[in-house]
């Protein structure tokens, strides 16, 4: 199955290794994977701020990339909730509506497309890590990712996964909300950030990036150094390393930010 | 009612700092969620419900001119006089002369949120008219003077203490914890009220097109008593509140309740039609119905016309997170939450209200559970398109939006960009690797660190792993970052 | 010269496209759903009525209804105020079971109120009471103590079987049709639930047959 990966902007540029972990298990699933060069973004931080060009013109735009795959997977519900929403933006233009929707509908979020549309099952991982999972918006309630992550952690070894309070409520990231609206985008974050706490996790764990960006970034402000903000995918490959022996002694690599002030 | 909706961020920013009220959101904010996950647990199909209940709602929007007529032919042949209001305020005038005319000097009242949008309550005191609130949260309210902060429970930012304080200062009894007492104390106060009154106002929820009545829902029985106790009663409601047939209300009440307060059934539904019967001794000699407009014609057939299948349960603001950490009057008018966030500039006017629409991280709980499945992050998000295209969002938004666009339009002047972004964000970042201060985008940092980015781009290490690959023809050059993960997260669980 | 009604219903046809005049074509529909079927009336009716706070009893025949009143009085405190009654309920033998009761409406000083019903719904364990002469709506509002005589027979599935029945009897609703699903109530004040707030603290239901 040759896929296109969409790595989305925030992984692009904030968090690469979401994009590297997410290539290693789609092919550890089987996957041959290719990211095509000229991929921007999806469009909705213009779109939800009330411009509805940036969702045509870069719905046309991911057509062209992407349009050649057998199916497409980004590692955020965000994007793809918003890929999704892109044929009924050309009501007007129903033969484009038309290929778009064919196109859509075999683009997938990481988690998802790793539980049920992968050619074959994720091998099992192993990490000793207790965590907790937010459930995004956009995924949880746009394309129905719920049992998908806490599946594909079952089966990595040592990970301890205890639910937290309210793991559906809105983190307070929403995009340009977050900015705009910063002090309640703040105290949303801070509500997300005491209920994943009072699970005592090593990690919080999430699948997009926007929303891991905003709890780190309560968290680190609140002055918790330690307890890391990941994305469920450098979970899973992490463990898949670890699994075959590859996980590289600790304290070797030096750069991981939210460990150098231990 | 005077709107605040204008200076929300200020409004927001008084409500997260007020102490008192955070401690009554957090404690009182999720009961209503919980129990309407409860009441719709012990139904076999509520999808199947909602769905019958928001064709329902949709089928008359499509043609209400027809529904509104059916109703006022019927109303009016059963005795009901029907009455028109564009504005709030006219409604407030025709009502004022109906208690004229009939020699009103006190008036109870049930809910209305309509008579909230109109201000009816400061009017008729002007007029020398006595008017008292009866459901027990606007009861409190009128004593706070204070509007609403919730639209079926107007006084949940309120404490018991709050409370029993208000009753002292007005009632001369002695200061309470108990919450029964309190609810008693009303009871009492409340009682002689409604025998004395000559004329009952009161919202209505339902107006049936098929028998000219209306129907009122409440739970303390103060519907009841206002609609069956004085000589005179009106109902004032919203143009949109028709429903065609007696079982379409049976059809809408299967969800109301349940989504509202997840009640199974309220406890009074009372089916109003015309005036005291034939022989009967109990009942109003007159009956009034106001239907107001007050801006809901101007959403027909238009970008928000969904909205008006409203049929004010709550639940949109029961469920969201913005809601719930900054409580209603932060929005400023009469309807707040998602739903608030919609019909506030939509009645009062985009420019009055630029913020609300602005106020939702279109998260979607509010779409999950409203009955009627109003689209309502949709129609928040074209309330921001049309702020922008009205030229309501300041110029910098604007520009900044327009110059996003267009970069990544251009995926290689986008992958410049964001590779000079990373050196920004990398530059400014502390040794800890977050940004602590990242101008023009102060409202992220004011609250929370902006993580900064690892290195650069996943593209541009892709392409180097990729050549790498392709030079040693071995797959497994994503090891490494990746594996940084595992070390970080095999090291926190050192002691 | 224009009213405001004119002017409302030109802008909603001006938004909706619609012509004066024009009906609607409404489809023909399937009854909605239940929220919860109904297995068998009488019992769903007495379980979900007591999961609303009303308390229920059940006899044989209308002539026992008195004095299964009487022994759920004597549960209460003594009334000492006046028990009204509807004036179709008033040949029952209410001095026999020791109860003095006036055939009237009710005013606020009445302590208890006993009715009939029009018919009781087992969907929601909801009594259906009409307006009409003898037929005090008050009676089952003021006193504190509501008691309803509810003949099995008038047990229907749904609310829309409701509606019809009423219709059916009476050709065109009375003034008021109240659904009374237990006592009154508030949740107002910090979302704790207060039983009695202006209408009747008890609704108890004296099932016949």
């Amino acid at each position: 199955m040759r896929i296109g990966f969409f790595v989305t902007c925030l992984v692009d540029a904030v968090r690469p290794r979401i994009g590297f972990a997410s290539i290693q298990l789609l092919e550890a699933a089987g996957c041959t994977v290719e990211v095509p060069a000229a991929q921007t973004c999806c469009g909705q931080p213009g779109f939800n701020s009330g411009d509805r060009a940036s969702g045509t013109r870069l719905a046309q735009v991911f057509l062209e990339q992407f349009e050649s795959f057998d199916a497409v997977v980004a590692p955020s519900g965000s994007c793809v909730a918003m890929i999704r929403d892109y044929p009924g933006l050309f009501a007007d233009q129903p033969a484009l509506a038309e290929r778009l929707q064919r196109l859509v509908s075999r683009t997938h979020e990481l988690l998802d497309f790793l539980t049920h549309h992968a050619p074959q099952p994720l091998p099992a991982g192993a990490l000793p890590l207790r965590a907790t999972y937010h459930d995004s918006c956009s995924g949880l309630r746009n394309l129905g990712i719920k049992h998908q992550p806490r599946q594909l952690l079952a089966t990595c070894d040592g990970v301890d996964l205890c639910e937290m309070r309210d793991a559906e409520i809105c983190c307070g990231f929403g995009g340009s909300f977050s900015v705009k609206l910063g002090e309640i985008a703040t105290r949303m974050a801070d509500n997300k950030c005491n209920h994943a706490l009072a699970t005592q996790p090593d990690a919080i764990l999430g699948g997009d990036l926007g929303c891991l960006l905003n709890i780190e970034g309560r968290l680190r402000r609140r002055g918790d150094q330690r307890t890391q903000v990941l994305h469920v995918a450098e979970v899973l490959a992490a463990g898949q390393l670890a699994a075959s022996g590859e996980l590289p002694a600790p304290g070797q690599f030096v750069g991981m930010p939210v460990t150098t002030k231990d | 009612m005077d709107a605040t909706s204008h200076s929300f961020k200020r409004n927001v920013h008084a409500r997260l700092g007020d102490e008192a009220l955070q401690a009554n959101l957090r404690r009182f904010g999720g009961g209503f969620a919980d129990r309407r996950r409860d009441a719709v647990g012990r139904v076999d199909d509520f999808e199947a419900l909602r769905d019958r209940a928001s064709e329902i709602r949709a089928e008359v929007l499509t043609h209400l001119d027809h529904w509104l007529l059916a109703f006022e032919a019927e109303a009016t042949r059963r005795g009901t006089a029907v009455h028109w209001a564009e504005t709030g305020a006219e409604a407030n005038q025709i009502l004022l002369g109906i208690a004229r005319a009939a020699g009103v000097q006190r008036v109870i009242k049930s809910k209305s949120m309509v008579s909230e949008e109109s201000g009816l309550n400061a009017v008729l005191g002007a007029a020398g008219i006595e008017v008292t609130e009866t459901d027990l949260g606007e009861y409190i309210l009128q004593l706070a003077d204070e509007p609403p902060s919730h639209i079926i429970a107007p006084a949940i930012h309120k404490s018991r203490d709050e409370v029993s304080a208000l009753f002292a200062e007005h009632h001369g009894t002695p200061l309470t914890r108990d919450i029964p007492a309190l609810c008693e104390e009303a009871r009492q106060h409340l009682r002689p009220r409604f025998l004395q009154a000559d004329m009952g106002v009161s919202g209505g929820n339902f107006l049936i097109a098929e028998t000219g009545s209306v129907a009122i829902v409440t739970n303390e029985g103060n519907g009841r008593m206002v609609t069956t106790l004085p000589r005179v009663h009106v109902a004032i409601t919203g143009i949109e509140k028709v429903l065609p047939t007696l079982d379409d209300l049976s059809a809408i009440l299967r969800v109301l309740p349940r989504s509202a307060t997840g009640q199974d059934i309220t406890n009074y539904v009372s089916v109003l039609t015309g005036t005291r019967d034939a022989g009967a001794d109990d009942g109003p000699e007159q009956n009034h119905v106001i239907l107001v407009d007050n801006g809901r014609s101007r959403l027909l057939g238009g970008a928000l016309h969904d909205a008006l299948r409203c049929i004010r349960c709550g639940a949109c603001m029961n469920h969201c997170p913005v809601y719930q950490n900054i409580g209603g009057h932060a929005y400023g008018w009469v309807y707040p939450g998602p739903i608030g966030a919609i019909l506030t500039p939509a009645f009062l006017g985009l420019e009055k209200a630029l913020d609300l629409p602005q106020a939702s991280t279109l998260c979607a709980a509010c779409e999950v559970v409203c009955p009627v499945r109003i689209p309502l992050p949709e129609l928040m998000r074209t309330l921001r398109e049309q702020e922008m295209e009205q030229g309501l969002r300041p110029w910098h938004e604007r520009l900044s939006i327009r110059l996003w666009r267009w970069l990544a339009l251009h995926p290689a002047l986008y992958a410049v960009a964001t590779r000079w972004g990373i050196r920004v964000l990398r530059w400014l970042a502390g040794k800890d690797g977050q940004v602590h201060r990242l101008p023009g985008l102060d409202g992220w940092t004011e609250g929370r660190d902006m993580p900064a980015p690892q290195g650069s781009t996943f593209r541009d290490q892709w392409r180097t792993q990729l050549a790498a690959r392709e030079a040693q023809g071995k797959a497994r050059a994503a090891a490494t970052p990746v594996a940084m993960a595992a070390a970080g997260a095999a090291r926190s669980k050192a002691p | 010269m224009s009213t405001a009604r004119d002017r409302i219903l030109a802008r909603v046809r001006s938004g909706l496209g619609t012509r004066a005049g024009e009906v609607p074509d409404r489809p023909v529909r399937s009854p909605a759903p239940l929220a919860r079927p109904v297995h068998d009336r009488v019992t769903d009716f007495r379980q979900r009525a007591e999961s609303l706070q009303s308390t229920v009893d059940h006899v044989d025949e209308m002539d026992a209804v008195p004095l299964a009143v009487a022994r759920y009085l004597a549960g209460l405190p003594p009334v000492t105020n006046g028990m009204v009654v509807w004036p179709e309920l008033a040949a029952l033998d209410w001095a026999g079971a020791g109860l003095a009761v006036e055939a009237r409406s009710a005013l606020s000083a009445d302590q208890v109120g006993i009715t009939g019903v029009c018919c009781a719904i087992a969907e929601t364990g909801t009594l259906l009471l009409d307006s009409g002469p003898g037929h005090s709506a008050t009676a089952s509002l003021l006193p504190e103590t509501h008691i309803a005589v509810v003949p099995v027979a008038v047990i229907l599935e749904r609310m829309e079987e409701a509606f019809a029945q009423v219709l059916a009897r009476r050709g065109e609703l009375p003034r008021a049709v109240n659904f009374i699903s237990g006592p009154s109530r508030t949740a107002d004040i910090e979302q704790t639930i207060v039983i009695g707030a202006h209408g009747p603290r008890r609704v108890h239901i004296v099932l016949v047959g």
